[in-house]
């Protein structure tokens, strides 16, 4: 029995247009980038230049709106103090976030195998997604003080649920050809969570870690109004309370860009979670 | 001993000891009060290292009769065994192996992780299944892609990683269906005859499902054609071919003969 001559076995031409693709995938200038950065750059400077004019100006009072240069000034004079307090709600906002993308997922994971407990849990589950958190607010500080613990707690409450959703959908995700290819494989359980279940729900997880990634932020600092010795929350109702707007904007400055860097790190984790998508 | 043999109505001391064998295998749908009536009165024998295909109308069934051989589903009447054992037996036992029309790959496994899915599965260790995979993945023919993710490959080459996924587990059985249908004719042409270098040198049994009669014709000893809804098996076509095909295959008289009497018959 030998090999018919004609049939090679490598190198097959139907190989050849991914090869030459890749080939052409020189790096062109990037124009396109370029633009992409500095014309949202333009219009802040533009819309930065505006509000130190009107403030300036005087046409509205410094307490009601600080210009953009007291602000920068505010930042040289209680920048420690703001840092400081910002790593204590960063510290809280990322222990509920982790506390409650982690229950989220593992709710989501019982879920997927029991159907019996999703169909008892899930309605009460989304149910008391609808419960105002900031409303008990004040129970939660009776029963837990006015130390992280609350802060916290709410945090993980809210992340949990957006990541609950995206990650049962995620975990279903996998195409009926998939499951097929698993059943006549004789995969169980739980090489079918490890192998195609999970790694199937990595996009979806990410759309929940990134709608979460700015409201742990949110709720840690609306947590800490309330009640709290500590943290940005508490900072901007101390600096309010005292008349210091420009210090109050430099706070919230402050609370935007720990939002964007939690976000930006999620986005990172994203690209390298998932190197078949960005390649 | 007795329990894990089929019984012996009709069957052959041959065909019990090797091969696919389905007997008067019925299959009926239920929805509601509408029942459709899938299969009736299915018999085929495989013999053990041999090839037969599967050719009918679409929705004849023909898939239906496979997908019950792979345990996907399960038929209302009848039996069919994969060596003598059931195939919920044969699957626990990976005696088969299935290639469907998509290649359904993992997209985010690489080409020779998702050739060593199979092995993995059947916790077979790291370095064995990497030694296993990479043999496969050169009888297909993918060498040098090992690294790629299946996006960045096109159809023709998911298929042979498809293939090489399931050669993995040395299995005897061979279930293809359609394996090729999402293919341009010229890559499914040449696929056909890579396909049958593989069957020489594995030793599998294949039974495939199709649509296009010299694909049938090309990969078979014996084809068998099936009627429209309630899907049965109306001819049995022996090709006889033998062995060592290869493309001078087409050119051979009997091969236009096979066809035209393979087209009559589907045709009525």
């Amino acid at each position: 029995m030998t090999l018919p001559e004609d049939v090679p076995l490598t190198a097959q031409p139907d190989i050849l247009p991914a090869m030459a693709r890749d080939a052409a995938a020189l790096p062109p200038i990037p124009w396109h980038r370029l633009r992409r950065i500095a014309l949202p750059l333009a219009v802040l400077f533009v819309a930065l230049g505006l509000w130190q004019w009107i403030t300036a100006s005087g046409r509205v009072s410094p307490l009601i709106l600080a210009s953009p240069l007291a602000i920068a000034e505010a930042f040289g004079r209680s920048g420690a103090e703001i840092l400081a307090h910002m790593g204590v709600t960063l510290g809280q906002a990322m222990a509920g976030f982790a506390i409650g993308n982690a229950l989220g997922l593992l709710v989501a994971i019982i879920f997927v195998h029991s159907a019996p407990i999703r169909r008892a849990v899930y309605p009460v589950a989304i149910g008391a997604e609808a419960v105002p958190v900031v409303a008990v607010l004040p129970v939660l500080i009776l029963w837990l003080g006015n130390g992280m613990a609350p802060k916290i707690v709410i945090t993980a409450f809210l992340t949990f649920f957006p990541m609950l959703v995206n990650a049962l959908r995620g975990l279903r995700s996998a195409d009926a050809e998939v499951k097929e290819l698993m059943h006549t494989l004789s995969a169980d359980a739980r090489q079918t969570l490890w192998l195609v279940r999970l790694p199937a729900s990595v996009p979806f997880l990410f759309n929940a870690l990134k709608l979460s990634a700015c409201a742990c932020i949110v709720s840690s600092i609306v947590a800490e109004w309330l009640a709290a010795e500590r943290g940005l929350g508490h900072l901007i109702v101390v600096y309010g309370a005292r008349y210091q707007t420009a210090e109050v904007w430099a706070t919230a400055l402050a609370a935007t860009a720990a939002s964007l860097a939690v976000y930006g790190l999620v986005t990172l984790a994203e690209r390298l979670a998932m190197p078949w998508k960005t390649r | 001993m007795d329990g894990s043999l089929p019984d012996p109505d009709g069957m052959t001391a041959e065909t019990a000891a090797g091969g696919l064998v389905a007997r008067d295998v019925g299959m009926v749908y239920r929805r509601g009060r509408e029942v459709t009536e899938a299969l009736t009165g299915c018999s085929l024998e495989v013999p053990r290292g041999s090839w037969a295909s599967l050719i009918g109308p679409s929705g004849c069934g023909k898939s239906t009769l496979l997908r019950i051989f792979a345990d996907l589903v399960h038929p209302t009447s009848g039996r069919a065994t994969l060596h003598g054992t059931t195939p919920a037996d044969a699957r626990a036992n990976r005696v088969f192996a299935l290639v469907s029309q998509q290649s359904t790959m993992l997209p985010w496994r690489r080409i020779l992780e998702n050739v060593e899915l199979g092995l993995q599965v059947a916790r077979v260790s790291p370095r064995e299944r990497r030694r296993t995979a990479e043999e496969m993945i050169e009888l297909v023919g993918l060498k040098g892609f090992e690294r790629a993710y299946p996006a960045e490959l096109s159809g023709g080459m998911r298929q042979r990683a498809a293939i090489a996924r399931a050669l993995t587990l040395r299995p005897r059985f061979l279930l293809m269906d359609e394996p090729f249908g999402a293919l341009d004719e010229i890559t499914r042409e040449k696929l056909n005859f890579e396909l049958l270098r593989i069957l020489q040198e594995t030793g599998a049994t294949l039974l495939l499902v199709t649509h296009s009669i010299s694909e049938a014709i090309i990969l078979s000893d014996e084809v068998a054609v099936m009627s429209a809804r309630p899907g049965r098996i109306t001819k049995r076509v022996p090709i006889g071919f033998g062995r060592d095909r290869d493309r001078s295959l087409r050119d051979d008289p009997r091969f236009a003969a096979y066809e035209a009497e393979l087209r009559h018959a589907l045709h009525g």
